[in-house]
């Protein structure tokens, strides 16, 4: 009796093991490895390269899948470059190492500085790559840009001004902000803005330069609310500025009584949007921007449109007028 | 039959085979992941390769500007070579997740190839300061080529970090494996050694057991063994040595009930010889006595007296001499005729004797004084008793191979039980007899003599008579002889 328990307990220890031992073995045995995809005619592929200044912010987010989406349609790949804050040695670095890595086409946010334009004009064009700018231009004498592709600036300039007239008594005084370094597609706005208000003699337009810093903006701004106390509405012409201007307004004044007026491009402006500190805005097409860029740039590389028009593809704009002003 | 030694040799190679297979398949196993592990790390080092390569070729350059010493060149050229022959390599890493950086990694050093090629040429055509610009645009390059690097590097670790989790994954599955293998192993070997030490031991002990019920004496049991190895053969010997000393002890035992035999047979020679020599001195003198008194009843005439004398002093010297001796029937014949003379004088016709001899029977060997003791039995109790007197009838003759003594007398007869007894021995004989031998005596003789039990038979009725077989064995030589 005692020896056959004894038996029935062996039998089942061996059993258990055995079976834990197999499943151990099983487990073992079909382990599998996660590798890596292989590589697909990565020679025959052609390789897009868009680089923006300000990376992950809604605006460049829009531009990048519209233009991944248009690259996924024509069979290219597209690599999304971009620094955060505004960096411009990052920003060239990034646009050189593309020209040195001979890719297909370049697809960049325009900067009007002297390095971005020699990099543009002799070693893109050393290369032979094409260039094309996207939202912000440079004159295409300066870069041998192959076109532009975004809002036109002068158009959106008018637009906001001709909205700001309207939300405007006849007699105010206006102040515009500007980066310091007045960039062409900011000259182009400003150039927009004055060309409706040069039809109002009553309204006083104060240009207000500031450097592109968190500091310098304060500055500005305090100096021109002391000096102008009585100014009505702001322009900022550079949507990085808006969020500065409007935090150091409301510090001073009631900000409901300043008319906010500015651009969609940087992250910030979404949120003052919402919480009703904007008045206008004007609001790009950026997902239109990046699809029609990698379209013309394939075009251009097919040998379809060649010239591709100098004037640059102009997108949709339109003015979003903010609740701060709708409560009025 | 399998021997120990095969079970041993057995057990041995299936646990060195195990472990082979074990071993095997773990260095097996070790060898795959160590392939793992260098084909990733072999990347990295491509990767570094090229790196260095490209540092190198800057260098190189470098020393060619300032120098502009056309020794410069070789070397210049073969670290232009050895960055040139990393990109083939280079395009085996490729996989989806770094297409795009490799695609630029790779025109980054054709870049950098041709850029240097072209700061060559530049200073070959003296054009200095465009050859150092072209420097500067190579040294960006390969600035650009060492962040690629890194950036490949990195994007290297965070592909392959679910590869290597599951490298790390699966050698802890295998760890987890060898320690069941290893639970299973051990497990397995205590109870293979517990059946294998137990098919040893459990017959050594059945062995102890047998031994020891040999040793207490139960010689009966036989020795059984649940095995079949040398325990076995072991075990067959031990059972034929068991065997022969049970059959040694038999023998032993039959002698030595011969042995009380043979005592028993000298007792009775002796009683017999003791007898004798009780009434040695008195035969000696009276047959002396006798002889002189035959002769002096010679003398005087009376010749049967004498007669009767010389039969009674033949009588007397045969009772002497020949009672341990065996005599021929012939001569058991000759004395019981010169008794039934002697008797016959006394009883005159009382007494009737007939006899039937076959003469060619009487050489039979018989011992002394078989018949004569018998004969005076019959007289005894057949004639003794009666005033009309008795008949005693002596008959020899062959029966097959036996040669029959018949004694018939017509006396009172005996009952079974007497018979019986008589046979057995356990009547013991009365004083009276004339030779001091009784009939028990002579059986027990007779019996010893022919190394035979069944020699005398008694066939008697009450009231008719008693008949007394003797059955000789046929004596053939003596047959020849007559």
């Amino acid at each position: 009796m005692m020896k056959k328990y004894l038996t029935t307990m062996f039998m089942i220890v061996f059993i258990g093991l055995i079976y834990f031992t197999i499943s151990s073995f099983a487990r073992v045995l079909t382990f599998e490895w996660e590798e890596p995809a292989p590589l697909n005619n990565m020679a025959e592929e052609k390789r897009l390269v868009l680089i923006t200044q300000d990376m992950d912010t809604p605006f460049w987010g829009s531009v990048a899948s519209g233009a991944r989406a248009q690259a996924e349609r024509e069979g290219a790949t597209i690599e999304v470059l971009g620094n955060y804050g505004q960096n411009d040695d990052d920003f060239l670095q990034n646009l050189e190492l593309a020209i040195h890595a001979k890719v297909d086409g370049v697809i960049i946010q325009g900067l009007d500085t002297e390095a971005f334009k020699e990099l543009t004009k002799i070693k893109a064009a050393f290369y032979s790559i094409p260039v094309i700018t996207i939202a912000q231009d440079v004159p295409m004498e300066e870069s041998l840009r192959r076109t532009y592709v975004g809002s036109n600036q002068y158009e959106a300039g008018r637009l906001l001004a001709e909205q700001m007239i309207q939300d405007l008594n006849d007699q105010a005084e206006i102040v515009l902000f500007y980066d310091k370094t007045l960039p062409f597609f900011q000259r182009e706005r400003i150039r927009g803005i004055e060309s409706v208000l040069s039809a109002y003699e009553d309204i006083h337009v104060i240009m207000a330069e500031t450097p592109n810093q968190t500091d310098g903006i304060i500055e500005t701004t305090q100096h021109v609310l002391n000096q102008y106390p009585s100014l009505e509405a702001v322009i900022s012409v550079d949507a990085s500025l808006t969020g500065g201007v409007v935090q150091e307004i409301s510090r001073r004044r009631q900000v409901d009584s300043v008319g906010i007026y500015t651009f969609d491009e940087h992250q910030e402006i979404a949120p003052l949007l919402e919480a009703g500190k904007i008045n206008a805005l004007v609001k790009q097409a950026p997902e239109e921007m990046g699809r029609l860029s990698v379209q013309l740039i394939f075009e251009w590389l097919n040998g379809e449109t060649v010239p591709l028009d100098f004037n640059g593809y102009h997108t949709s704009i339109e003015i979003v007028i903010g609740e701060k002003n709708a409560l009025d | 039959m399998r021997s120990i030694k095969q079970k041993v040799l057995t057990l041995a190679v299936v646990v060195v085979l195990i472990l082979l297979i074990i071993w095997t398949s773990l260095a097996f196993s070790s060898r795959q992941t160590q392939k793992q592990y260098n084909v990733i790390l072999e990347r990295y080092l491509v990767l570094n390769e090229v790196n260095t390569a490209s540092q190198q070729v800057i260098t190189e350059l470098n020393n060619f500007l300032t120098n502009t010493e056309d020794e410069q060149i070789p070397r210049l050229n073969q670290s232009l070579r050895t960055l040139t022959s990393l990109e083939d390599q280079i395009l085996t890493l490729g996989h989806q997740e770094n297409q795009y950086q490799l695609n630029n990694y790779l025109h980054l050093m054709d870049s950098l190839v041709e850029s240097v090629e072209r700061a060559i040429s530049l200073q070959h055509q003296q054009d200095f300061d465009q050859a150092r610009i072209e420097f500067t645009d190579a040294t960006r390059i390969q600035n650009y080529i060492s962040d690629t690097t890194l950036f490949l590097l990195d994007q290297e670790l965070r592909t392959y970090d679910s590869f290597y989790r599951s490298i790390i994954e699966q050698s802890r599955e295998l760890n987890q494996f060898g320690i069941w293998l290893l639970l299973l192993l051990i497990f397995t070997m205590i109870v293979v050694t517990y059946l294998f030490q137990r098919s040893i031991t459990h017959p050594i002990h059945q062995l102890t057991e047998a031994a020891n019920a040999l040793s207490r004496g139960e010689l009966d049991q036989e020795v059984k063994v649940d095995a079949n190895d040398e325990l076995a053969f072991l075990a067959k010997t031990f059972n034929r040595m068991r065997l022969n000393i049970n059959q040694l002890i038999t023998e032993i035992q039959q002698t030595a009930q011969l042995e009380k035999e043979l005592q028993e047979n000298k007792l009775l020679l002796q009683e017999s010889q003791f007898r004798s020599l009780q009434s040695q001195i008195n035969p000696h003198f009276l047959f002396n006595t006798l002889n002189t008194v035959s002769k002096k009843a010679y003398l005087e005439g009376a010749m049967e007296t004498s007669d009767l004398l010389v039969n009674i002093a033949d009588l007397l010297r045969y009772n002497l001499k020949k009672l341990d001796r065996s005599v021929t029937l012939r001569d058991e014949l000759r004395l019981l005729r010169q008794y039934i003379d002697i008797q016959k004088a006394r009883f005159t016709d009382r007494l009737i004797y007939e006899e039937l001899v076959d003469e060619t029977l009487l050489d039979t060997p018989i011992p002394a004084l078989t018949l004569q003791p018998i004969i005076e039995n019959a007289v005894i109790h057949a004639v003794e008793p009666y005033a009309r007197g008795g008949t005693v009838a002596l008959r020899i003759f062959q029966e097959g191979n036996n040669v029959r003594v018949e004694i018939k007398d017509d006396g009172p007869g005996m009952s079974d039980e007497k018979q019986t007894a008589l046979l057995e021995g356990e009547i013991v004989p009365k004083e009276g007899h004339s030779t001091g031998i009784g009939f028990t005596n002579v059986i027990k003789r007779l019996r010893l003599f022919l190394k035979k039990e069944n020699v005398v038979y008694i066939d008697s009725k009450e009231m008719v008579g008693t008949k007394i077989s003797l059955l000789l064995p046929l004596n053939k030589g003596g047959d020849s002889d007559d």
